[in-house]
């Protein structure tokens, strides 16, 4: 076992995710500690232009690029990292807790006798302990886990755990030719990644949500704008998601997703618990409402009480002002 | 057909939670529910026993002693027997020693297909399900949002994959996490209340599984909980006032700029 750290990376429309870059910020910070070393994990088909932008973040970026990696699956992918992790046998290993995340490390993990902790939010060095935070109860408590083995420790973070630092290596580029093998038993029949939307929304750094006071599925348009100008994305509550007014993929809160954006505007937005639970790690809370109780605003930073259709299309003017003043 | 369904009572999202003077315990109010991922899991366990009937549904859960009330609910809804793997002598929490249990239980009852929900409201980890199907070396599929049994040992499902949906042909046995959309999980009607309340669930000693306490204990050790905190207060909202929409918008943007450097 070495005290290295091995770091995952995804991708997405042929470029690397930011939370991939937010990991590698954080384990750079840990390799520096600890004077290990540092890898960048990239594996896929026709990935290798990545790597021109992974060097400054890593020791070492090694990649597989191999016909039979251009979808995800956790078979083929979980078959290539054994090998690798086999190999330079990391003492840390970190993933974002995304929908692959969630399904391949876990698996993993059990595969190589390691020891998880997932959908994590911080991680830090006591010495020779390594100590993770991570939520507990939709975000009531927080936990910090002292991991004191001697296996590989798979880590998966939340995105928008940790900022982006600037990158300082001169990475080495390594690339290794590994034969992946596929579980017969499961077949891709069809893969549908239709109205794929620009940002993903548990990585968005702006999130404008609607709740039931948007009183219709046609008042979303004014929010699809003004996430358009922020470069982020529309959230719903789950009654909105329940009214069919929005698509499931865009629930936050206890049944859908949890997000910590940079910046969250709450829309007509009550602020029910199975809501919060799921957004009030946003670094910065906004919401916009005409009931002065709503219980949002006890989870926000700033407030306005007023009618949502009179405030939406100023605001909108207003940020395209200011994000052109930029 | 033989569906094993894995399931975790999980304190209920209203329940009060509080962090002892020594910040190493949680004291949680007696409020528990079935983890609502795991509804769907059992729905579409009923679903299938409807259509195939001489489906037998089993469900299980290694827990504190009050989880029977959550087995108690499967039956009510239309599962056919439930045990519960007691942790009294053994409260691990630890996701591989879980799982190991788990898994052991499935080897000794047999099964066809094994759901349970994409995650626990509680931890969510959502570890278990793929754990599992690694210790049994059978596929897993996770968060699906649409099954249908096409064959002989052979399933369709629909799944959330990033950014999109996969459609994936499996053969059983197999193991899928449940995710929101699945279905439309069941009320429990007065007859299954009645049932449920009758029904004996036997209680198992996870280390009658064949299950060594050194082979478990190896894992618990590496890890430890540290502390418990509360997560960090907001201030108080600020409101912020003004005499027209514009006023007030000016105001939050300006803010959001200079104090909160968002902008």
């Amino acid at each position: 076992m070495t005290n290295n750290i091995c770091v995952f990376i995804e991708t997405k429309d042929r470029s690397v995710r930011k939370a991939s870059f937010e990991l590698l910020s954080k384990g750079k910070e840990i390799a520096e500690q600890v004077s290990s070393q540092l890898y960048a994990i990239l594996i896929g088909y026709n990935i290798s232009s990545l790597t021109e932008e992974l060097k400054p973040y890593a020791h070492t970026v090694v990649v597989v690029d191999n016909e039979a990696l251009q979808e995800y699956r956790w078979d083929t992918y979980g078959d290539v990292l054994e090998k690798l992790f086999k190999q330079y046998t990391p003492y840390l290993v970190f993933g974002a807790s995304t929908t692959t995340g969630k399904d391949l490390f876990p698996r993993l993990a059990a595969r190589l006798k390691g020891y998880i902790i997932s959908d994590a939010v911080g991680i830090t060095l006591d010495g020779t302990q390594v100590k993770v935070k991570k939520p507990l109860f939709g975000g009531k408590i927080l936990s910090w886990f002292a991991y004191t083995g001697d296996r590989t420790l798979f880590v998966t973070f939340r995105p928008n755990s940790f900022a982006v630092s600037k990158g300082s290596y001169q990475g080495e580029v390594r690339l290794e030719k590994i034969e992946c093998s596929h579980d017969e038993r499961m077949h891709i029949i069809g893969i549908d990644k239709g109205g794929s939307k620009k940002v993903d929304l548990q990585e968005a750094d702006f999130i404008i949500c609607g709740g039931r006071g948007m009183k219709g599925p046609e008042h979303f348009q004014v929010l699809e704008e003004i996430a358009d100008i922020m470069h982020g994305r529309v959230g719903a509550s789950r009654a909105v998601v329940d009214s069919k007014w929005r698509e499931y993929d865009d629930q936050i809160g206890k049944s859908g997703k949890t997000v910590s954006p940079k910046l969250y505007i709450g829309c007509g937005v009550s602020g029910a618990l199975h809501h919060t639970m799921g957004m009030d790690t946003s670094k910065t809370i906004v919401a916009i409402n005409k009931d002065p109780n709503a219980p949002i605003f006890q989870y926000a930073d700033y407030g306005i009480v007023d009618d949502i259709f009179t405030i939406l299309p100023v605001l909108k003017e207003k940020l395209k002002q200011a994000k052109g003043e930029v | 057909m033989k569906i094993l369904v894995f399931i975790k009572q999980v304190a209920d999202s209203e329940a009060r939670i509080i962090i002892s003077a020594d910040h190493k315990s949680l004291e949680i109010e007696n409020k528990y529910t079935l983890n609502f991922f795991d509804e769907f899991a059992v729905e579409e366990a009923i679903r299938i026993k409807e259509k195939f009937k001489d489906s037998q549904i089993t469900v299980c859960t290694f827990g504190a002693k009050r989880s029977i009330e959550a087995l108690r609910t499967t039956i009510a809804m239309g599962a056919d027997r439930a045990f519960l793997i007691d942790n009294t002598q053994y409260p691990s929490e630890n996701p591989m020693v879980v799982a190991t249990i788990l898994a052991r239980f499935a080897q000794q009852e047999g099964f066809d297909i094994i759901l349970c929900g994409r995650q626990a409201m509680d931890d969510e980890n959502a570890q278990l399900g793929s754990m599992i199907a690694e210790l049994l070396s059978i596929p897993h599929i996770s968060a699906i949002m649409k099954l249908e049994i096409i064959g002989d040992k052979k399933v369709r499902v629909e799944n959330e994959i990033e950014g999109g949906r996969a459609t994936i042909e499996v053969t059983l046995p197999a193991l899928f996490t449940t995710q929101k959309g699945l279905n439309e999980p069941r009320v429990p009607l007065i007859t299954g209340v009645m049932k449920a309340m009758k029904a004996t669930i036997p209680v198992i000693d996870p280390l009658t599984l064949g299950l060594t306490k050194e082979e478990l204990d190896s894992y618990a050790a590496m890890m430890h909980l540290f502390s418990y905190e509360p997560p960090p207060s907001r201030p108080p909202v600020k409101i912020i006032e003004g005499e027209t929409p514009e006023e007030k918008v000016n105001k939050l943007i300006k803010i959001l700029k200079e104090d909160a450097k968002v902008l």
